[in-house]
């Protein structure tokens, strides 16, 4: 899978950067919850955004979509600053956040319908759309039930869905896969794929490195705020490696080790001091 | 280990609702509401929220107090007269106080959801036992617990020695007043949590509220045809107040082994001579009591053993209905307006909130129109009801992305303008209100007779001031402001008394004015001139809504952070 995703980074459009931050800082009172972040996502990219949890992920997510103001520094989306050009901007990306950002009270077709008309799409493509993504996410046997009444991976789906139903050029998902069954999974990895070898760009966060390792060709690290690693995963293994000793650990690496590795984390070392649980 | 750590809740976790665990428990309860209150006064929006909290107690105390002590001075009367006979009006009047007011103050009662407390090793008996204290200082309690205490009081100075037993009787009274409201709500939110159910009973009360509009003309005209006009109005009162005994005695039958009935007949024993039927009366109140509390515990057993209140119908398969819309056109004014016409209607609360007024309006006009105003026309009689209407609509305009929940982040990230879906909203719940107000105005016609064209003007003109006014400040306290509603749920809701209380203070502002420009302009006996200082006062608060909207964006912008955090919070 990376493999197919090193192709794509010889295609034309990536010549253009899709995402380009620069100094991207952002303090809620006296914590700094990201400091200093710059990184560029090339156009066709698939962008895997990791960290340990409160190490800033959802809120870089969120000044990049313009839910959150930076504190300081730039954003540019498709060469275009965010603050100057947001409508238009958001014309052109999809997000899925955090919470999702489902309208409990409607049903599945209704909530597509609304969100397809929010970016002025045409009734007929609304209407179209919204039966191909109901059946591509297995939703098309609870089009009467409200989306408060859905299971946790169903709106996630139907969250996707409603990220995707305008055809953004860049996706932003903050942690897509969590509680989504492995068929599930896989047909939203084909879908994913699918849209970046159209030439579409994803900006992923995920706790599941599985997921990363198969899927992105690029990967940044923050931790603490900040930026500690950024390139492909084949310059993110030769980096590592060169940190360990004996040359030839660098095939055998995984993302897993080397994101414990540039993190400096040790669960089990944490685990270990818990001595009263099993 | 792992051994050892459950010996010890198992050890911790028996003693049922008053065992250590569970003292434990609620102590634990106590310092997280306390700490949610502190923590609140961390942001001027909790501060703000904390004060207003205060200054409604305070209101709806000096209510209490105020009924309290009519109460009490109809309850010393009754038994320094002996007119023992209508002690249960004052039993009937604590109860409707205590279980009207919940349902009419639902949406703005912060409840907290004990639900969430089932995650952790909590019994049934301490389950069922929060379900009963949370919420206890709530207004309805407050009321009624006020009232209970004048009523106590009025006994008490009539006659002293009667204290204990009438504090005993009004003690079990308002526990079976608190476990009714409570068994009430729950049972409500289970019916209305199935949307089939939810339609249905909004039919019905539709078709009520309409049928009860209907029937009190119907009666005139009947009245009026069976009565000849040689008949005079002291025959006419003869007759009604014959009728009204009649009613009365039927209703006394029944109402005597009703709960207040029974509790006033408990206190009104000595002067019958008759302590078995006392005694009878306090048990079948303590039967009620029981009773009362066991249909409360099966609905609270069935939350405890996690049943979720499904909203789900059998799956059916596509059909055409599924792709109609209810409004053509794609733009994103359409795209919300029809989000909301889909989900109003699943709503029950804010249903009752905008049919409400118009029964406020059948009881309003029968005052005027019986001579309540001291038997004068009250010209402000048909305005009045008019106005009623709009205050249905106050919930909906004063906190009107409060319904969004994790979806304000969805109006954000879109390419529409927030200025967009506050106009889509205000387009649509200024029709819903033209709507209301028109029937509201139709009704009071029938029942007050056709207004003057000049009444009917200056009514106009107030309506055009009053909507643009409320729907700028609806805005404005939306975006500044905002509390996250559950229109699924009529009880358990969390309320802001802060908007609550700011928008009362603007309803007032808007109806001072109104009345103040009727007022000034008949004292200086050009009441028609009202309409035009109306509708100037329209055109200003017209072009204040227009500049509302236009920096809506930068406002939204602005409390971004707090809109979604509060909206899209995790219950």
């Amino acid at each position: 899978m990376p493999g197919a995703c090193v192709t794509l980074l010889s295609l034309p459009h990536m010549e253009t950067a899709a995402i380009q931050t620069h100094g991207l800082t952002r303090c809620f009172g006296a914590l700094t919850a990201v400091q200093d972040v710059t990184f560029t996502v090339a156009a066709g990219q698939f962008f895997g955004f990791l960290g340990p949890n409160g190490a800033g992920k959802s809120t870089t997510i969120k000044m990049l979509t313009g839910l959150l103001e930076p504190t300081a520094g730039t954003i540019e989306i498709l060469g275009k600053p965010f603050t100057a050009s947001a409508l238009d901007l958001k014309r052109q990306i999809g997000v899925v956040p955090e919470g999702m950002a489902l309208l409990g009270r409607l049903t599945a077709p209704e909530y597509l319908r609304f969100v397809g008309r929010m970016y002025g799409l045409e009734r007929e493509t609304v209407n179209r759309r919204t039966e191909e993504l109901l059946e591509f996410m297995q939703l098309a046997d609870e089009r009467r039930k409200l989306v408060t009444d859905f299971s946790h991976g169903m709106q996630k789906k139907l969250a996707l869905a409603a990220a995707v139903i305008h055809g953004p050029r860049v996706l932003f998902l903050d942690e897509p896969f969590e509680g989504v069954d492995a068929i599930a999974a896989g047909m939203l990895k084909t879908m994913l794929q699918g849209m970046i070898n159209r030439g579409a760009t994803i900006f992923l966060t995920t706790h599941v490195l599985e997921i990363v390792e198969r899927l992105c060709s690029h990967v940044a690290i923050i931790h603490q705020g900040r930026l500690v690693a950024n390139g492909s995963l084949a310059e993110l293994r030769a980096g590592v490696a060169s940190t360990l000793p004996g040359s030839e650990s660098e095939q055998r690496l995984t993302l897993e080790e080397m994101f414990l590795s540039i993190v400096g984390a040790s669960a089990q070392e944490q685990t270990q001091e818990l001595s009263w649980l099993a | 280990m792992a051994g050892l750590a459950q010996a010890e809740i198992q050890t911790t976790g028996s003693g049922g609702p008053f065992g250590r665990m569970a003292r434990r428990q609620y102590a634990a309860l106590v310092v997280m509401r306390w700490r949610m209150v502190t923590n609140n006064l961390r942001s001027v929006q909790g501060a703000f929220e904390i004060g207003a909290r205060g200054i409604g107690l305070i209101i709806y105390t000096i209510m209490g107090i105020a009924l309290g002590f009519g109460l009490g001075g109809g309850a010393y009367s009754i038994m320094k007269t002996g007119h023992l006979q209508f002690m249960p009006v004052l039993f009937w009047t604590v109860f409707l106080v205590w279980q009207v007011l919940p349902i009419a103050l639902a949406s703005f009662q912060e409840q907290f959801d004990l639900n969430g407390l089932l995650r952790f090793p909590v019994g049934f008996g301490s389950f069922y036992l929060l379900n009963l204290v949370f919420g206890l200082v709530d207004v309805p309690t407050i009321l009624g617990g006020i009232c209970s205490a004048g009523i106590l009081t009025g006994i008490t100075l009539a006659r002293p020695q009667l204290f204990f037993k009438a504090a005993c009787v009004l003690a079990l009274f308002a526990l079976f007043n608190i476990l009714l409201a409570r068994t009430v709500l729950a049972w409500v939110d289970r019916w209305l949590a199935k949307r089939r159910t939810r339609e249905v009973v909004s039919a019905i009360f539709l078709l009520m509220m309409l049928s009860l509009q209907l029937l009190n003309p119907a009666l005139r005209s009947e009245a009026h045809f069976q009565q000849p006009d040689k008949v005079t109005t002291k025959d006419n009162q003869q007759k009604f107040m014959n009728r009204f005994r009649g009613w009365t005695k039927n209703a006394h039958a029944l109402e005597a082994w009703l709960p207040p009935g029974l509790a006033a007949a408990v206190v009104a024993e000595p002067q019958e001579g008759t302590p078995e039927r006392s005694m009878m009366s306090l048990g079948i109140l303590g039967l009620y009591v029981l009773a009362t509390g066991a249909v409360l515990g099966v609905r609270l057993r069935a939350e405890f053993r996690g049943e979720r209140l499904s909203e789900a119908p059998a799956a059916r398969k596509r059909n055409e209905s599924d792709t109609k819309w209810v409004l053509d056109g794609s733009g994103p004014i359409a795209a919300v307006i029809e989000k909301e016409l889909r989900t109003i209607p699943r709503s029950m609360p804010l249903l009752f909130a905008m049919g409400a007024p118009l029964l406020t309006v059948l009881v309003i006009s029968t005052l005027f129109k019986n001579g309540a105003m001291g038997g004068r026309p009250f010209q402000l009689a048909f305005p009045l009801c008019v106005c009623y209407a709009l205050l249905g609509f106050t919930q909906l305009i004063f906190n009107n992305l409060g319904a969004e929940g994790t979806g304000i982040q969805m109006l954000f990230l879109s390419p529409t303008p927030i200025r967009t879906v506050l106009l889509a909203k205000n387009l649509l719940h200024g029709a819903l209100f033209a709507l209301v107000a028109c029937l509201a105005a139709v009704l009071a016609t029938l029942r007050l007779g056709q207004p003057d064209l000049t009444l009917l003007a200056i009514t106009a003109a107030w309506v055009l001031f009053a909507l643009p006014t409320n729907l700028a400040a609806g805005n404005l306290l939306s975006l500044t402001m905002p509390y996250r509603v559950n229109l699924g749920r009529v009880s358990r809701q969390r309320g802001s008394q802060a908007s609550a209380l700011v928008s009362m203070l603007i309803q007032a502002f808007v109806m001072g004015f109104g009345v103040g420009a009727l007022e000034i302009c008949s004292y200086l006996d050009k009441r028609w001139l009202a309409a035009p200082v109306l509708l100037a006062l329209a055109a200003v608060s017209l072009v204040v809504w227009m500049q509302v909207l236009a920096k809506a964006d930068s406002l939204a912008n602005r409390n971004r952070e707090n809109l979604i955090a509060t909206l899209a919070k995790t219950e």
